[in-house]
């Protein structure tokens, strides 16, 4: 996403990236980002929680309309839980055994077969 | 009080990258730049046509299970932009993607696609208009396809809607 986001910044339209992963969006290097630190899936908010998403929008316009330069991070207040433990889990090596490693392997060998033969057939 | 010394940006890439590395693949190179383009909003919120962009996709009823609790669903993937009425009530989903799977579950769908909280937004004034077509972005590992392919036509399509500026949403 932060390439289309650059891709038409730089073609005229001005852009703002609505996101949950901070370190890969600054990575690419984006116009204008709202950065909402929520598990990966909710860049627009929180679920069934209509007051979090408006909430979320109303920040992310704001970043379009004011953000001084390019690579403007905005982080949203919103918090996923007072409990930060959550952040730990995403694919934590330290809890896969070496069977588990295996199994995943396995998996994302059939995953990445699925995936070449659905985009050679597009 | 500080906080919790893990309460920080989860470092994605680092932890992809020794995932990708303990199954024996070679690490996935994100896109990086130095620099980035900017372009000031030319036309008052108010006054603008907004486009909105995802990465979730049309529920294909073909391509297995794409529901939220769905393992990562490789064949649920799109590989050309795809763009869809604004006011066609459109089911998107989010099993081709790697979304926190332990921590969140994908039911709502106005937490990844905020259509809805748009025309709300257009509603109360805040934009003036929305894009007639919402567009949807392939999540293709190749970048070079993504550049010289992908983005050229997700260009064409956000001009030809007359768009002022572009909400974009990653799930």
């Amino acid at each position: 996403m932060g390439l289309a986001a650059r891709h038409l910044e730089a073609n005229g339209i001005p852009t703002v990236i609505m996101g949950c992963a901070k370190d890969i969006v600054e990575h690419c290097g984006v116009p204008r980002f709202l950065w909402t630190d929520f598990p990966l899936g909710n860049s627009a908010g929180r679920p069934f929680d209509v007051e979090s998403q408006a909430q979320t929008l109303e920040l992310a316009l704001r970043v379009l309309e004011s953000a001084p330069a390019a690579r403007t991070t905005v982080q949203s207040p919103l918090r996923w839980s007072a409990d930060a433990a959550w952040k730990l889990d995403y694919l934590d090596l330290t809890k896969l055994t070496p069977d588990k490693i295996e199994e995943r392997r396995k998996e994302f060998a059939e995953v990445k077969a699925v995936a070449k033969s659905k985009r050679d057939g597009s | 009080m500080f906080a919790a010394d893990h309460d920080l940006p989860i470092p994605y890439m680092a932890r992809t990258r020794e995932y990708y590395l303990a199954l024996g693949y070679k690490p996935y190179r994100w896109a990086h730049f130095a620099d980035a383009p900017f372009t000031p909003l030319g036309t008052p919120l108010s006054r603008a046509r907004v486009a909105l962009i995802t990465t979730a996709a049309p529920f294909q009823p073909e391509a297995g299970d794409q529901g939220p609790r769905a393992p990562y669903n490789a064949s649920a993937k799109f590989y050309q932009v795809y763009s869809a009425p604004v006011d066609s009530k459109p089911d998107l989903r989010i099993s081709h993607v790697g979304y926190d799977r332990l921590h969140t579950v994908p039911e709502d769908i106005n937490a990844y696609f905020p259509l809805t909280r748009l025309q709300e937004a257009v509603a109360a004034g805040r934009i003036g208009s929305l894009s007639p077509r919402f567009h949807g972005a392939p999540t293709n590992r190749s970048h070079r396809v993504t550049m010289e392919t992908d983005l050229p036509e997700l260009l064409r399509r956000c001009r030809e809607d007359g768009a002022d500026a572009a909400v974009l949403v990653p799930s």
